[in-house]
This record gives C-alpha cells, structure tokens and sequence, in this order.
C-alpha cells in the first residue's frame, strides 16, 4: 500500500502547490489538507510543511502555527515516528513547536530561525545546501551521498538560526546541523551564508531523525528551468539537483 | 470616522448640474458620494478614454482587448487546451506619496484582484518605480523609495507571487510625487475565462460579496487619485488611503481557485470582478451594467467590521481584499460553504466573510437601501456610462536638431566608465530586489535581475512567458511622443532579448493635471507616440490605466511617464537566453546601429550636458533585428545576450560579465575592440560606448559563428565587436578595467539605501 503525505496548508502558507507537485513527480501520494481538515491529518503516514507566511507570521514565523490544532496531529505522529519534513516558514513552524530539534520539549523551543543579519530583511538569493551529517543520521537523508551538495532559494525574512551558546553547543554535539550553506563547488565559509546564520546552518534534525527542517527551497531549484547555473545542452524539464532531496525523503517513507 | 466622512469631492459644478437635471431632483448624500466617484477620472477615464482609442489593441494574439479588469493574451496550447496570459497595470502613485508602505502594498493588492477575477491564477508581479533623489536620507523621499519596496515585498513576498521585473529611476522630480506602478501577471485556460459582466440570463441572479469587512477606510480613494497632492491635507489624504491585508488575500486567493474548479465541475458561466474604486456601488454597478442589467443593493447585508458607518462610507469606501460575484442562486450556498467553512474567512479578518448583497435586476436601475429606505436610485446607464471631457491640445515644440558632431570630452574612459556605472539609473537594482520572492512558486525561469523576467507557467508544459517593463523620464523630458516610443521599443526590446516572441502590450500613463493644456498635450502626443510604436511591432495594448494629476500643490508636474510592459510568449522554453556570459572564446556582436545622439542618455548626465536628440526608431531596421534575435534563440545560437539601455553598450556588457565573477563560477570577461574599427568611424568611440539607441550585445560560441553569420546575412546593424576571455577584465581596445572592482562601484550606491 501506497505511504500517503499530506502538505500541510496553513492559513497564509503559499508553497504548497510546487511542494506537492514535486511530491508527486518524486513518486509520492501526496495530498493537499488545509487547516479546516486538521482532523484528517492521523490518517496519513508522513507530514510536509510547506513555506509561506502561517498566520501572517504574527509574533514570529511560526509561532502561532506552532499551537494550531494540525499540529497536534504532527506532534502526536512525530512521536510515533512517522516522517515530518518542514521547508521555509515549515522548518520554523517545527522549531516553534519544539519538535526540532527538541531537546526542549514539545514547545519548548531551544532555537529559533530568526531575523536575517546583518539587516533584518527579506532575502531572495540562490545558494547551495551541503549535508553536514552522516547521511544514515536521519532516514530523510539516507538516500543522499555522503556531503551531498544540492541547489535551492533561499527566500526568507528569518532564516538565520540564533541558539544561546549553551544551545549551540547541545546541537553540534548532537549532530543535529543537517545542513550547511556551501558553494557551489562544495566548499563551507562564511561567505556561503547568506543571512548570518549560527554555526552555517540551513537544516536541523531531531534526535531521533524523523523531523527535520530545513530554510532554503530545494523544490524552487528542481528543474533545469529553475535552476541559475544551467548549461547549454540541459534539457530545460530534466532535473536540476533540488529533487533529489525529495526524493531521498519519498525513498524513507518507502521503506519505513 | 470624522476625517473620513470629510472625503474629497470633485464633481465639478457643470457635472453637478447634469446630474440634477437629469434625476429631476437634488441627488441624495449616498448618489453625489457615487457620482463623484463613478464620475472621476479614476472610474470614468473621462479626459482620456477618447484619447486611448487610437491605441491598436487587435491582432492574432488578443484574446480579450482593454475592456474588462485585465486583457487576455492567447500564450499557446499544450496538451489540447489553449492557455491565455491575463494582464493587467496599475498605479497606485499618491497613496505612495502620503504612506509608502500601505500605499504601494494596496496597489501589489489591487491588480492582483484585477487579474484573479479573470478566473485566472496569478503567477508574477512587476513594478515599474520612479522615485525622487534620494541622496539625503532624512528626507521625505529617501522615506518613500524605501517604504515603498518594503510595502511591495511584505505584500507580494505574502500572498505567494514572484516579482520577475521592474525598473527603478531616480529624479528630483518625483520628490513631491512618486510613482508605484504595478503589473500583474496570470494563466487562464481560455476555456475557462470568467468576465466582469453579469452574463446573458443573469435577471435575478445573486450579487455575492467576498472578502474584508467594509471599514471606513479608502472613503474617497477614486476621487483622491483624481486631484492634486496637497501637502496641507496630509490627514485626509491618509484617511483616503486603503489598509492592505496581504494575509486575507493570501486565502481568498486559494478559495478563489477552489470555486473555479467547482464552477468548472458545474459548467457554469458567471461573473465576478475585483472592488476598486467606488467600492460596492461601483463594483455592483459596473458588473451589471456591462451585462445589461440593473442591481438591486440591500446595503445592511454587507459585513462591516464598524456599526453605524453612514451608508455612503459602505456604498463607495474602498475597502481592500474585496471582490464581487454574479452567480445563479442554486450556487450561492455552496459559494458561501467554500469561502466562510472550508477557507473560514471569518476567522482569518475581524467578520471577512462572503454574504450575498443583492439581486441583479433587468430594469437597468441601480438601486441602493439602507434600513429599509431608498437612498439611491438612477439610471444605471447614467451612473456607469461614458462622460467625456473635451480639452484643449497644445501642438509641443519639436525639438531643434543640431548638427551631428562627435562629442569631445577630455575626460578618461576608465572614469567615465565607473561614473555610468554607479549612477542611479544603472547602478545595480539587487539590493532592492533581493527583497522580493522571484521564486515562490518554482515556475520561474529567469528571476529579477535580467532585462526580462521568465517564468513556465504551466507546469510539465514547455510554454513559457517573459515580461519587461520601460518607461524612460529622461527622455520625456526631451520629447514625450519620441519618448513614449521609446517606451514601447525597450518593453519590446526586453523581452526580445531572452528569445521570446512579443505579443502584446500594457500600459500606465502617468501624467499631470489635464485641465493644463500643456500637461494634457503632453497626454495626447505619448498616445500618438505609443500607438505608433505598438503598430509597427505589432503588438498591440491589451489592458491600461491612466493616472492623471501627478503633481504637487505647488503645480511642480511630474516628468511625463508612459510606463509600458511586454509580454513575450516561448512555444518552447528550451530557448530561452539569459543574461550572463558562458565562456570565455565566445564571439561578441552588437545587434543594433549605434547612433550619434545621445539626448536623454546618462553619459551626458554625468557630463553634464544636453543634447535635443533622441536616438531614431528606425522599425524596418529594428524588426529585422528582432527577427535575427528570434531566429537565433530558435537556432540555439545565443549563449548569452542582453538588451542595451541605461548605460549604453559596455553597461550591458558588464552586467553579462557580473554574475560569473560569483564563488564557484567560472569567470568570463570581454575583450571589446576599438569602436573605430567596427563602426568604421559612423559615431565617435563614446557614443559607441555609452549611447543608449538600443539593440542587443549577444555571446555566440566559436562553432556557431558561421550559423549565426548566415541568419544574419541580410541584416543590417549587426557588428562583431570582441570576444569573451577568460579573466575578470574589461578591455576596451587597449585598456583594461577590473571587473570586480567596476561590480563593487556598480553594486554599491543602492546599498546603502537598502541595506
């Protein structure tokens, strides 16, 4: 039987349709549920949360998602260990929650992504994403190579993630940075980072690595249209590098 | 409440009269609130409209000319179904003057409602800037340039749609009043196209209101737009101004999509438009109007979100995020069902909620109640129909034509360079558009940053699209009728440049008070100028928007704009080109005759000089070239081009250059050879360099050299000019400019404006 995800719709989210498109081309059975169907969510078996502005991103992004009744659904099947994926204003909301990467507690936040530095703006800029784990550290990773290096946009207002030093340290030593902002050619420094962000990272991972959130949008880079660095000769529908990391998520749901 | 039921009235006394005589009675306080709306420039056109008839705006591509809330392009077809580019323009100037960021979010709001009610999903924006000097950053000005990027990311970054193009000047005079034109773009199954008008067999249907409790803000926005900024008036003026709700948008947006579909499943016609100016009354009045028909209002129905608002503020006040549907009763449950239970408006905005109004009526009255009174009842057709102001016209100077002499300056190339390069017309627009979401979506093909932008808007389908704006002020300040050809030739240009075919056009005219007769000749010399233009490209306006009045109190008008944006259509998106260099060993051609006048270019600018001429439009030469960018893209043979404008030749050829001196990129400059030698002394080396009479900078690799030769053949004003070269370097002859350090001088004057 088919493994069924539902993207999450939240009153302000925007990203749903390219993520369950992509969903979908990656060989998912994913399904749209908005706000007002919270109450289907337990009978799917994975969780993606899509980017956008969830209440207008009231307070901060996703605070206020983080309590709104699909959640309990997320929080209650992250704790069974169904697979939850947040991308953008997603990833916020998890951390929000708590589930991400919960040392806390369940809203209990330990981190947050927050306002981008060195000025507090929206930032729209392509970038690179590199795994900084052992791909076998979450089973959302499993299926990429080791320092797997893919495209994305990173297209956020808060995007740069802010620990107290005590936090940070929990997280290195937890190995919960998933990924990192790179260069093209896979190289890490500073000047990779677009927003300043603690320790390079664009991607953090639970303990047990079934929750896992990430900033930048690897499914706005999934085709060679999509994607600024395109060759001569790309054909332009083929796949540009961004896929691969849905599918290495399809790929867990698959055999988990 | 107070401020707001003050308004501004312009029905002028003449008008006043007409519509005394004709109600045979003195209109009530609700009808001369709705004809001073419907009767403003704003609604009615009234000094324009006879004016923008000699615009073309037929041709093979047109699927719905300028008569509804956008016009319709006909993009291609894929898999059995034609797909349509819904278009649409707008300005939303002085709400942007008095509060930058409301005033220029509301005008993202606005169009966007514009093209959705098409029936459409609304897949870009663009917006056309013009801002004052900004050099004091206490300034008033400096204030709006940043309010107003920040209004338009926080609103169009929200609801989920990327911004692919724009332009931005610069001038002092635009410190009393900016302009924030704004374009936006969608697809539509031309199948499934809804209209603005109650359609055949409409008596008695439902008039269904969507969207945002009515509040008194916005009371008197049409007629607000239709006079004169003032600074003395600055709290009414904000009372005027409307409160954008991008989140409430965001979600109407989605409901919306659902009841096309369940209109699809149902197989019906309807008819649904967007709330602007003069609010339900005008919305209602027009909609049914355009079908024939009359409406009865029952003005309690209408969800407010204040009690004991005069019905007045409820008829004409205009509210944002509200939209207007004419619908066969057996619907209007499940209409309601979607947008109140399963996209729970009310629980998104203070009482937001879709409620029905009113009945469409076949007696063509337009009737209003409040608490079981009449407060309003006239002939339709009389509210609604076309007023026409006659105005007098000014024949404009035609400017001198000195004698062609190559401009002699004794200063130095390297400095030239660097002072075109960080001037406020060229200097590098990221820092502002870093703000703005160019991929929500994941359709887009090429983002900000290009001549165009580019997106795939029908997912799995190789149809593409491209948009580019144009609107150059200092050209019209030399000469309106050749500037607004201009306009035309460079949104065409823009376009042409990624490999895309243009098909049609919209405009924004943005002028001052018409009731001058030389701001108004001004008017009518840029439509001779546009139409011209749009005839010989063959791409006529589907859509527009007249702004008038743009001026201070002091009568300080603005420079006239013709703001004019192309869409061009890819029947595959596998040719698209884009701006940056590939590699080094490529050859480099100007597609485009340089020219000796330089009027109205930055160089003479950062001279400090002037010169009466504007470049030629020669069509036949310039089609030609259009048809060899065309045919090369088709071919595969550009690895890169560019357009040419602001800045000139070796301005383009910086900003190919640029994007590849990225980390991780291969880094690719330009040898340029010395200009003597290609234009065999026609212009002098700085009007080669600088000059901004058009045309194209392409990149064609060793091998596709002959293939390209060929398709050129025949085609007059293509030069070789260099080749690209493997260090970061400009050459120019025998002179050399680091590229990184002309990127940092070109990168950094915006900056610091927007950090």
């Amino acid at each position: 039987m088919s493994r069924r995800i539902a993207v999450l719709v939240f009153p302000g989210t925007n990203s749903e349709d390219e993520t369950w498109r992509l969903l979908r081309d990656c060989g998912g059975d994913a399904h749209l549920v908005h706000w007002s169907r919270a109450s289907t969510l337990p009978l799917y078996d994975a969780y993606v949360l899509p980017g956008g502005f969830a209440y207008e991103d009231r307070i901060r992004a996703g605070a206020i998602a983080a309590h709104d009744a699909m959640m309990d659904h997320v929080i209650a099947g992250a704790e069974q260990g169904k697979l939850v994926l947040g991308v953008c204003n997603g990833a916020q909301i998890l951390l929000e929650a708590g589930l991400v990467p919960g040392t806390g507690g369940i809203r209990r936040p330990t981190a947050a992504f927050t306002r981008n530095a060195p000025a507090p703006h929206f930032v729209c800029a392509h970038v690179y994403v590199k795994l900084a784990v052992d791909p076998v550290r979450s089973a959302i990773t499993a299926a990429l190579p080791r320092d797997a290096v893919f495209p994305a946009w990173c297209a956020n207002a808060e995007g740069r993630l802010a620990a107290s030093a005590e936090h940070l340290q929990e997280l290195r030593a937890g190995d919960h940075v998933a990924f990192v902002y790179a260069h093209r050619d896979g190289s890490v420094d500073d000047s990779a980072t677009p927003n300043q962000s603690a320790l390079g990272a664009a991607g953090l991972v639970n303990r047990e690595g079934n929750v896992l959130a990430i900033m930048p949008h690897p499914e706005r880079d999934a085709w060679t249209f999509n994607h600024p660095d395109r060759r001569r000769g790309d054909a332009m529908l083929a796949t540009s590098g961004g896929d691969v990391f849905f599918r290495s998520f399809i790929e867990a749901l698959t055999h988990s | 409440m107070r401020r707001s039921n003050k308004g501004h009235q312009v029905l002028r006394p003449d008008e006043r009269e007409r519509i005394r005589e004709r109600l045979g009675r003195e209109p009530s306080t609700v009808e001369t609130h709705a004809f001073d709306a419907q009767w403003s420039e704003h609604c009615s056109y009234k000094s324009s409209r006879h004016q923008l008839k000699r615009l073309p705006t037929s041709g093979s591509a047109v699927v719905l000319g300028p008569a509804e809330d956008s016009g319709i392009l006909h993009l291609g077809e894929f898999k059995g179904e034609r797909y349509g580019i819904v278009i649409a323009h707008e300005s939303h100037n002085h709400p942007s003057q008095v509060v930058p960021f409301e005033g220029a979010a509301t005008g993202i709001g606005g169009i966007v409602r514009d093209v959705l009610c098409m029936g459409a999903q609304v897949i870009a924006v663009a917006d056309p800037l013009r801002f004052g000097a900004i050099e004091d950053p206490r300034s008033h000005q400096r204030y709006v340039a940043q309010g107003v990027v920040d209004g338009i990311a926080a609103y169009g970054n929200a609801i989920g749609v990327p911004n692919i193009a724009g332009d931005v000047y610069f001038d002092e005079r635009f410190d009393e009043n900016c302009l924030v034109n704004v374009v936006a773009m969608g697809i539509v199954k031309e199948a499934e196209i809804i209209h603005s008008y109650a359609p055949e067999g409409a008596d008695g249907w439902d008039i269904v209101l969507v969207g945002k409790a009515t509040d008194p803000s916005g009371f008197g926005g049409a007629s607000f737009s239709s006079l004169t900024l003032d600074a003395a008036d600055e709290d009414a003026n904000k009372g005027a101004v409307q409160v954008p709700d991008p989140f409430l948008k965001s979600v109407i947006m989605r409901a919306s999509y659902r009841v096309f579909a369940y209109l699809r499943e149902q197989g019906l016609t309807v008819g649904f438009k967007d709330l602007g100016a003069g609010g339900v009354m005008g919305c209602s009045a027009e909609i049914v109007a355009a079908g024939g028909y009359g409406a009865r209002i029952d003005l309690d129905a209408v969800n407010v979100a204040v009690e004991g608002m005069p019905p007045e503020v409820i008829a004409v006040g205009e509210t944002q995020e509200r939209l207007l549907w004419v619908v066969p009763p057996a619907v209007t449950a499940e209409l309601l069902r979607i947008y109140n239970e399963e996209f729970t408006l009310p629980q998104i905005a203070y009482n937001a909620r879709a409620v029905k109004i009113g009945t469409v009526t076949a007696e063509k009255r337009y009737v209003l109640t409040y608490r079981g009174a009449t407060v309003m009842d006239v002939d339709v057709e009389f509210l609604t129909g076309s007023i026409r102001d006659e105005l007098p016209v000014n024949e404009l100077a035609t400017p001198q034509t000195p004698s062609e002499r190559p401009l002699v300056t004794g200063v130095q190339l390297d400095e030239l360079m660097e002072r075109v390069l960080a001037h406020p017309d060229v200097c590098s627009r990221e820092p502002l558009y870093r703000r703005y979401d160019s991929v929500v979506r994941g359709c887009t093909v090429i983002p900000r940053g290009a001549a165009a932008g580019v997106l795939a808007p029908v997912p799995g389908s190789p149809l593409g699209v491209a948009l580019g704006v144009a609107g150059n002020p200092r050209y019209s300040h030399v000469d309106v009728r050749a500037a607004a050809e201009h306009a035309v030739y460079e949104a065409v240009r823009k376009v042409v440049a990624t490999g895309a075919r243009p098909i049609g056009l919209t405009d924004c005219l943005n002028f001052g008070n018409p009731r001058d007769i030389d701001h108004y000749s001004e008017f009518v010399a840029a439509i001779d100028g546009l139409a011209r233009a749009a005839e010989r490209f063959q791409t006529p306006f589907v859509s527009g928007n007249v702004s008038l009045y743009n001026e201070s109190a002091g009568g300080r008008a603005i420079p006239a704009s013709p703001i004019v944006a192309c869409v061009g259509a890819f029947s595959d998106i596998e040719t698209v080109v884009t701006m940056p260099f590939k590699a080094a060993g490529s050859m480099l051609y100007l597609i485009g005759n340089p020219q000796s006048a330089l009027g109205g270019s930055v160089l003479l600018e950062v001279l400090g000089r002037s010169d009466e001429r504007l470049p030629r439009i020669d069509y036949e030469t310039i089609l030609a070239q259009h048809v060899l960018m065309y045919e090369a893209a088709q071919a595969r043979l550009l690895r890169s081009a560019h357009a040419v404008g602001n800045g000139g030749l070796l301005t383009a050829i910086c900003e190919m250059a640029f994007p590849t001196l990225r980390r991780g990129h291969t880094q690719v400059g330009a040898q340029v050879d010395d200009s003597w030698q290609w234009t065999h002394g026609a212009v002098g080396d700085l009007e080669a360099c600088f000059g901004e009479a058009g045309g194209f900078v392409v990149e064609v690799a060793a091998d596709d050299v002959e293939a390209f030769e060929g398709l050129a053949d025949d085609v007059a004003g293509v030069y070789e000019i260099g080749v690209t070269i493997d260090r970061p370097l400009l050459a120019v002859d025998d002179e050399a400019f680091d590229l990184h350090r002309l990127r940092d001088m070109w990168h950094a004057p915006l900056r610091e404006v927007y950090p």
